[in-house]
């Protein structure tokens, strides 16, 4: 059955990123394209048990919060995205540096150049 | 409210993903990661909005310092694929993958379970937090407490990444002596100079805020670290400090994980927490502090080692 509206439009917006990652030309579109992807499923999270007026669980006397467990498992998710970022950008440079290209299909050829030649 | 935020992160993420050029896709990422911290604190998650603002700075930073430095130099090769009809090699490029997608989109809406997580484990988190670990955030209570684990996994993966884009970014050690290509803000910029003058101090004195009252409100070890490293960042922007001492820094980073690793273990695994109660506070800003003092580290070397790596 149908979740709540929060639900969908975070699982939207992830087949929107995966969209743009398996047409993406570039290599640096699909590092943006992971990092919408991860933010999307941090969402997905966060939208467990949402009401109308809900409060952050902080304080003495905690009355109608969200659910603290999925915020402590994403804040670590998100730092970890961002090393993520770091680390995908590296490995571009890396590719950029040995085979000057950026784009997949140029990367292709120079990587393996007897691949397109069998077919 | 709420929806009309997410209206607009959804038109922002299609606008990042059907941009053509680089620097527009990233200045869209910037924005949807900024309509989504918006929508996170209104999803009643302080602490996630916070590290999520503090982050997508960052990830801009890299991806703006990589464009600069690798790809607007650069001639690129036209690369014109082969097509043997337009239509067809339409058809094949986008109708198969709109499909694609559409089609997985459909199964993940249509056979999603009725609520997959209910919230039993929350009202006993909510009910006990303050006897069990300590504070008054029990998101804190939560990483710091009951799942101790990931918080010392997470710390491994950010040591491992920071490992990584050292080794894998040292292909010529031995730098060339010429400027190096991007220095910060231009001196002749008195504007932005001056402003990052005045606002790093308060970005400093915000992330130690951030560090040292994340078990009593919205913040913590994270958020806190990544705002200390931003206001480094906002110094090299300033004076341009070509010696960062990188090294020192991750030996120091190595250091404070083994400390963190220690604290954790001996605190919950031997019972401190039960036999001396007046020790939680003292326990929460601890870890925080030295999970703050972490993730500042590593933050800096990744920084570093972006700016600094073949200067040309």
């Amino acid at each position: 059955m149908l979740g709540n509206i929060i639900e969908l439009t975070a699982i939207t917006v992830f087949f929107i990123s995966f969209y743009g990652l398996i047409t993406s030309r570039g290599v640096i579109k699909s590092i943006i394209s992971i990092g919408i992807m991860e933010v999307s499923i941090v969402v997905f999270f966060l939208s467990f048990g949402y009401e109308k007026g809900i409060k952050p669980p902080i304080g003495q006397e905690i009355v109608n919060a969200a659910d603290p467990l999925p915020q402590a498992l994403v804040i670590t998710a998100i730092i970890i995205g961002v090393a993520l970022t770091a680390v995908n950008l590296t490995m571009l440079i890396s590719l950029k540096r040995e085979f000057n290209a950026t784009e997949w299909d140029i990367l292709k050829d120079r990587t393996h150049p007897e691949f397109n030649k069998n077919i | 409210m709420i929806y009309v935020l997410l209206a607009f992160w959804v038109i922002s993420a299609i606008l990042a993903i059907n941009e053509k050029k680089i620097l527009g896709m990233i200045v869209y990422l910037g924005v949807f990661s900024m309509i989504s911290a918006v929508c996170f604190l209104l999803l009643g998650a302080p602490d996630v909005a916070m590290a999520e603002a503090a982050v997508s700075t960052f990830s801009t930073v890299f991806l703006i310092i990589c464009f600069e430095k690798y790809f607007s130099l650069v001639t690129t090769v036209n690369y014109e694929p082969p097509q043997e009809n337009p239509i067809i090699a339409k058809l094949k490029k986008r109708g198969v993958a709109v499909a694609f997608t559409l089609v997985i989109c459909a199964l993940f809406i249509f056979f999603i379970p009725n609520s997959p997580a209910n919230t039993f484990v929350k009202d006993k988190y909510i009910a006990s937090f303050m006897n069990d670990v300590g504070g008054e955030n029990s998101v804190t209570a939560i990483y710091l407490g009951y799942r101790m684990y990931d918080t010392l996994f997470e710390a491994l993966m950010l040591l491992v990444s920071v490992v990584a884009v050292t080794h894998m970014s040292m292909f010529n050690e031995s730098l060339p002596d010429n400027a190096s290509q991007l220095r910060g803000v231009s001196k002749s910029d008195k504007i932005a100079i001056y402003t990052v003058r005045i606002v790093c101090s308060g970005i400093l004195l915000f992330g130690i805020y951030l560090i040292f009252n994340g078990h009593i409100s919205p913040g913590g070890g994270f958020q806190g670290g990544v705002a200390v490293a931003s206001f480094f960042v906002c110094k090299y922007l300033i004076h341009n400090i070509d010696d960062m001492q990188y090294k020192t820094l991750m030996i120091v980073e190595k250091l404070i994980f083994a400390a963190i690793i220690l604290l954790a273990t001996s605190f919950i695994l031997m019972g401190i927490h039960i036999h001396f109660p007046q020790m939680k506070q003292l326990y929460l800003i601890l870890m925080n502090s030295l999970i703050g003092m972490k993730v500042a580290c590593g933050f800096m070397v990744i920084f570093y080692r972006y700016i600094a790596f073949e200067r040309r």
